[in-house]
């Protein structure tokens, strides 16, 4: 399946919205951006790698000209792209029970949302408006976030033990091993394939 | 700047389709048809260019009609969209995969309006920022680490388990050898190779590194 | 919220019947009118929610069916097809997204659910082993009387019994039966730990629609169920795994490392699970079990893991916290509320006791039974996630320590502190200590919808 690549899925989404809802949409994503707390959610949902929100104003469709057909539209276009780990459906059911909030604020502005909860309208919403990948690439596909994370946590510890492993006398360089022992033992899980999907 | 997120940069370019009926197959088919054969792990251009983390390429065929109280319009091109999470800027992430893999973006971008090639540098930087979208909200959950760290990380990672668990209970003297020489080897083996599948192994021959 | 009708509901989804001795019996259809014939029979055998007031029966008979079943049954297409796929499906096709592949694969399981030939489950409970053998006597009647169905095979399973008592422990001597979920409505007494968290701590009951069909679910709505609303109301669905147990794999691994580990045997054993193998929860007493606590409703799954966020009591990827993180993905906990299983089942074999020689080949292991309302959405997920996975644990691809299907590698880590007797600890090199035999997914409905499957009389509009 192309939208899937080792642990990580591409989703992309776009839905219409009238112009004038565009500037509230903008409103809400530059607070988003400026006050650090909002993002705290989404951080601790941790198995999104990379996601983004793009706004096409109608009239900013890329034109080069050389003979393209200008774009004549009445609806701004929010196309969003997350790069996430999971299924699908244990994406959207996280984010419907504890982001719905967020989520609502993001999309009502886009013609026929229904609402992130209950979650069956909504899931049929996303796979109305959601579109398929054709190429998909990821630099570490048996890595999730989380692995991610964990993985700079061991690197960091490790940088930090190996200052000491010429200088200390073996006692206290037992003592620094222990000591990185528990810094990275909740860390320490191996990689691998994802489970099957379908 | 919302396109940058602490070392990330958060790419999305909207390439317009050519429409030409004449063309058989289509413009976007042959889009699709090249991408469907391009391998997406370590043999993808993306791997043995620098500095992408995660992209993607999607041939957008049109809007989508959500149904009515909205009305129903369509787009008059299709559109290439590629969104890329990369190391860097704009100048230096496109000047890499211009310099590393031009083929592979002629036979991809030839099919789009006003395409000059990825000979000339600085037609195809302009090109490619005549198409960019300002990334509106960009999200990263790490951001300060570069593709290259990332990988290294990841192999220290299983190395760091593997070392842990062979050497329980043993006496600090021998660990402490252990370790050092644990740590001279790690530090010698040469960064794994982006894109791939199988849990790593020592590469011997072939590949460009990363 | 409505009152549930407990005479509507098959007892064995409201009730744990604490008894002791279980056979169940796998049926096979040859011919739909006889089929239902034998179904209308069985209504005023099959054992209701309703409560036990003028004291308990000395057996208990329910009923179940798989797709394949219902089909022989001769229901209408379109309800057919309106159930959820993975339960059209059935357990053996799903085998590789549930992680059973090499030695859980179907190819591996015993001949009875290699085939495609069980269409019900007859589920007889019994207190005492002549009420069993009585009541499934009575059973065998029915079928030849109706000639409405085969016998396939029964499988035999009763508590364990150590030293002349019965208990609840599994064999490898683990005590087992904690920790069922509290349900809106369904009449039991609230346990601390057992249903959701709430913000200010508490524990309240979860939405009756995590387990029975036609009720508000967690999310806010009807759980997908199949057409008509009369046949899935009051109905659940069942999945049912014969877990083999590899007793002396599991003996010599844990003789093996335990001198390794400061902290002991028992100790070590308890790391695997999360509990003591008294049922202690580790969480709450990590050092020695407590029968004080496991003896006492009011905590004996009364715990949470925030405040050991790195596993130092309770490691991160032991058994108990895998299956219910309860806090530990953070945001209350809300994550897991859609994730909980209602298990049902029994061992099954004879126990070997401490000390005297066993072997991996004997029969014997648990006999895995879950109610769900939903089984992609929880049996499924906490089997492929959260059992052969542990991304949202932070673990990567390592697995469950007892269940997972580790084929010789993998690792389990005991997180530890500066502690002498708790120190950090990896196993690695994991056996399969347990196996999959086969099993399948299971329709369990109403005494109405029983009652309508009997006279033939399902329409899907």
């Amino acid at each position: 399946m192309s939208n899937i690549n080792g642990k990580v899925y591409a989703m992309n989404v776009v839905t219409p919205m009238k112009p004038w809802k565009t500037w509230l949409l903008r409103a809400l994503f530059f607070a988003l951006w400026h006050i650090k707390p909002l993002q705290q959610d989404l951080i601790n949902l941790s198995f999104i790698e990379f996601a983004r929100w793009v706004i096409i104003p109608r009239r900013r469709f890329p034109f080069l000209a050389h003979g393209q057909a200008e774009e004549d539209l009445q609806y701004d276009y929010l196309l969003f792209f997350s790069n996430f780990n999971g299924t699908w459906n244990q994406y959207i059911d996280a984010f419907s029970s504890v982001l719905s909030r967020g989520l609502n604020l993001i999309w009502r502005w886009s013609e026929k949302f229904p609402g992130s909860v209950p979650i069956t309208p909504f899931k049929e919403y996303i796979a109305q408006v959601q579109f398929d990948t054709d190429y998909y690439y990821t630099a570490y596909p048996y890595a999730t976030a989380n692995d991610l994370k964990a993985a700079h946590i061991v690197q960091a510890s490790l940088d930090q033990l190996a200052q000491q492993a010429n200088t200390a006398n073996p006692q206290q360089f037992a003592d620094a091993y222990l000591h990185f022992m528990l810094q990275v033992q909740a860390h320490l899980g191996n990689t691998g394939e994802a489970p099957l999907v379908s | 700047m919302p396109n940058q997120n602490g070392k990330v940069y958060g790419l999305t370019i909207l390439s317009p389709i050519i429409d030409d009926e004449t063309a058989i197959p289509s413009h976007d088919l042959q889009i699709r048809n090249y991408l469907a054969k391009l391998p997406t792990d370590e043999r993808s251009p993306f791997a043995l260019a620098p500095a992408t983390h995660l992209t993607r390429l999607v041939v957008m065929d049109d809007v989508i009609y959500v149904g009515m109280p909205a009305c129903e319009e369509h787009l008059k091109s299709k559109y290439l969209i590629w969104e890329s999470n990369c190391d860097g800027n704009l100048n230096t992430y496109l000047t890499g995969l211009a310099a590393s893999i031009p083929e592979h973006l002629d036979a991809i971008w030839s099919h789009c309006v006003g395409y000059p090639g990825a000979s000339n540098l600085q037609a195809f930087i302009d090109y490619m920022k005549a198409c960019q979208l300002e990334t509106t909200f960009f999200f990263a959950a790490v951001n300060d680490k570069s593709v290259t760290e990332t990988l290294r990380a990841l192999q220290t990672q299983r190395a760091v388990s593997d070392f842990i668990a062979n050497h329980q209970g043993m006496d600090p003297a021998r660990l402490q050898s252990d370790f050092n020489q644990f740590l001279t080897e790690l530090n010698a083996k040469p960064t794994p190779r982006a894109g791939i599948l199988t849990p790593y192994r020592d590469i011997k021959t072939g590949g460009r590194n990363e | 919220m409505s009152n549930l009708n407990e005479t509507d509901i098959q007892g064995f989804v409201l009730r744990g019947y604490n008894m002791p001795f279980a056979r169940y019996l796998f049926l096979h259809f040859e011919d739909a009118a006889r089929a239902a014939t034998f179904v209308h029979r069985l209504m005023g055998e099959v054992t209701t929610g309703q409560r036990w007031d003028s004291g308990k029966p000395q057996s208990t008979v329910n009923i179940a069916f798989t797709h394949r079943g219902l089909v022989a049954l001769n229901l209408p297409d379109a309800t057919l097809l309106s159930f959820p796929v993975e339960f059209q499906q059935g357990m053996k096709k799903r085998a590789e997204i549930l992680g059973d592949t090499g030695r859980n694969a179907p190819d591996q399981w015993d001949e009875l659910w290699r085939e495609d030939n069980v269409h019900a489950w007859l589920g007889v409970n019994a207190s005492s082993p002549e009420a069993l053998n009585a009541r499934c006597a009575d059973m065998l009647t029915i079928m030849r009387e109706t000639n409405g169905a085969i016998l396939l095979a029964a499988q035999d399973a009763a508590a364990l019994v150590f030293d002349g008592i019965p208990t609840t422990k599994e064999h490898f001597g683990y005590t087992d039966g904690f920790g069922n979920p509290d349900y809106l409505g369904v009449e039991r007494s609230v346990q601390p730990g057992q249903g959701k968290l709430m913000p200010n701590g508490t524990w309240a009951p979860l939405a009756t629609g995590e387990l029975l069909l036609g009720y508000a679910d967690e999310a806010g709505e009807l759980p997908v169920a199949p057409v008509p609303h009369i046949l899935a109301s009051n109905g659940t669905f069942m999945v049912y795994r014969k877990l083999h147990q590899n007793l002396a794999t599991f003996r010599t691994y844990l003789d093996e490392h335990a001198p390794f580990y400061s902290g002991g045997k028992e100790k070590l054993a308890s790391k695997f699970i999360g509990r003591w193998r008294d049922g202690t929860p580790i969480e709450l007493s990590p050092d020695h079990p407590d029968q004080s606590i496991t003896q006492d409703p009011n905590r004996s799954t009364n715990f949470t893991f925030s405040a050991d966020p790195v596993g130092t009591r309770c490691p991160v990827g032991a058994h108990v916290r895998r299956v219910n993180p309860r806090d530990a993905f953070g945001f209350d906990g809300k994550l897991i509320n859609r994730r909980r299983i209602t298990r049902r089942g029994l061992p099954y074999g004879t126990p070997v006791p401490e000390g005297e020689p066993a072997s991996d080949t004997d029969e014997r292991g648990v006999i895995f039974i879950a109610l769900n309302a939903n089984l992609s959405r929880q049996f499924e997920f906490v089997q492929q996630q959260w059992i052969n996975y542990g991304n949202d644990s932070r673990l990567g691809n390592e697995k469950d320590m007892l269940l997972g299907n580790h084929t010789g590698q993998g690792r389990f880590v005991v997180q530890g502190d500066t502690a002498g007797t708790n120190p950090p600890f990896v196993c690695s090199n994991l056996p399969n200590f347990v196996e999959l035999r086969g099993g399948d997914y299971f329709f369990l409905p109403s005494i109405t919808a029983l009652g309508m499957i009997g006279m033939g009389l399902v329409d899907p509009r």
